[in-house]
């Protein structure tokens, strides 16, 4: 086989783990005792992996935030001044099957969502999204508030969510998206539907566990329309720890931002980042006043969701985030046409009907990416640098990163080429 | 030598198929001429590293 087919057929197997692989929520354990690899004095940060004296102060924040929630520390300079002594261990969340949106840190003692693909056997992980409070550790803030809901989601709401969760023998994700089809979510910045429809699933569930503060738990996961968003970062890092076992594979498997650079992953290279500087939302801000000065650079993981072909990739499917971030119908067909452009599948579970019945692209090729000029977009929140939500919108995944995957991969190539012809 | 279908076609309208850079399609509208724009861009933007990279991994045709 010449390396162009052993290419073809390696991208051809993860288009097929993309679209056959089947994530279903399992439970929620704490970090540090389902993540491998996983310490008690890690803490995983959204993106590529960045130098400590390059990281942005909303992540600065969070990490501070988590380390005193572990009790390793008692103020936020204490906490950097262990970090700065190596004594914390800075790690890339997907680097551990792991994913976390905007500014969120994860730490060992915090509830994580777990997800196993049944189909091939991976698992992903991601907190649970803290509702619809915006002072949370998610936009990189923290204070003593912060600090009582993180203690609230480890001690009750993550159990409790994890009793329902394992009592119900599990909840399909995939049958979310279906069931919740053609509802108006593009399932990456918008998502109402199918967090209503998984609340659906889990409340009788949740009226049986032994809780007691049941009332409470059900309270918060019904008032929360993004809560589905990290199941399915967690689903998508379950399916994309099987892809990145596919050597020569072109195809995008993990992408994030830490605020300062943005990065990709290919199946074939595994972890290995390429990356370069991360482009802004743009969009529209959620307050007069705040200008594109004040955002950091693409932030957060949560832009796994895209990887798997949601949010700006199947942006037809939820056009009203388009009139929210300021943009329109015809701007959300061309999104998703783009994706499709530079796509090697198609999921098929959850056809649009506006769009003919047509699935949403998955399974984004670098060659594709590069070699027709046609740069898919990603949907996302962006922050401020002083923490908090800055606003929502778009951003054109940078072509630079294409490239350099591209020389990864190739290198790839002809290292396995000169190790056949030695034999 | 007949010359007669050259001559038709430039008695006829201008119908005029721009490949490329949008400006060359738009100059012509601006004078009154029909114009269709084909999105075309050369194979990895002609970077000559990127289009020997994609003949070995593929993803050109």
């Amino acid at each position: 086989m010449t390396i162009q087919q052993r290419v073809d057929a390696a991208n051809q197997k993860v288009a097929q783990m993309l679209t056959q692989g089947r994530p279903v929520w399992v439970d929620v354990q704490p970090a540090g005792q389902v993540i491998p690899g996983m310490t008690s004095h890690t803490i995983l940060v959204p993106g590529p992996p960045i130098e400590i004296g390059r990281i942005t102060p909303p992540i600065r924040t969070s990490v501070c935030g988590a380390v005193i929630h572990e009790g390793l520390a008692q103020t936020p300079a204490q906490a950097w001044e262990m970090v700065e002594r190596g004594e914390i261990l800075i790690r890339s969340s997907q680097d551990y099957g792991a994913a976390n949106a905007a500014c969120m840190v994860t730490s060992a003692s915090m509830p994580v969502i777990v997800v196993e693909d049944k189909t091939y056997g991976g698992r992903g992980y991601a907190p649970l999204h803290p509702g619809p409070n915006p002072k949370c550790l998610r936009w990189g803030l923290y204070d003593e508030e912060v600090e009582q809901d993180l203690r609230w989601f480890r001690d009750v709401y993550g159990p409790a969510l994890g009793q329902a969760v394992r009592l119900a023998g599990g909840i399909d994700v995939i049958t979310v998206l279906a069931k919740t089809a053609g509802m108006g979510d593009e399932n990456h910045n918008r998502q109402p539907a199918a967090s209503m429809y998984l609340a659906l699933q889990l409340i009788p569930w949740l009226l049986q566990i032994q809780s007691p503060k049941k009332d409470r738990v059900i309270t918060h996961l019904a008032a929360n329309d993004r809560f589905f968003l990290h199941v399915m970062m967690a689903g998508v890092e379950s399916i994309t720890q099987s892809c990145k076992q596919v050597p020569l594979s072109t195809v995008m498997v993990g992408m994030g931002g830490n605020g300062v650079e943005f990065g990709i992953q290919m199946a074939g290279t595994g972890n290995r980042w390429y990356t370069t500087q991360a482009p802004k939302i743009q969009g529209t801000f959620l307050k007069a006043g705040i200008t594109e000065a004040d955002i950091v650079g693409y932030l957060g993981d949560s832009c796994v969701t895209e990887v798997y072909g949601l949010g700006g990739m199947s942006a037809i499917a939820g056009p009203a985030y388009m009139r929210l971030t300021g943009s329109d119908y015809a701007e959300a067909r061309s999104r998703t046409q783009k994706a499709r452009t530079v796509s090697l599948a198609e999921h098929t579970f959850a056809p649009v009907p506006w769009e003919n019945y047509a699935g949403f692209p998955v399974g984004v090729d670098a060659r594709k990416v590069v070699g027709c000029n046609v740069l898919p977009i990603s949907h996302g929140g962006s922050a401020l640098r002083a923490g908090g939500q800055a606003g929502a919108g778009a951003a054109e995944l940078p072509l630079e990163c294409f490239k350099e995957a591209l020389r990864g991969i190739a290198a790839q190539a002809r290292r396995i080429q000169a190790e056949e012809e030695a034999k | 030598m007949n010359c007669d279908k050259i001559l038709d076609l430039f008695r006829s309208e201008l119908v005029t198929v721009n490949v490329g850079p949008r400006l060359f399609a738009t100059a012509l509208e601006k004078q009154g001429y029909a114009a269709i724009q084909v999105d075309w861009k050369p194979a990895a933007g002609g970077d000559a590293e990127m289009i020997e990279i994609l003949e070995l991994l593929g993803g050109l045709d």
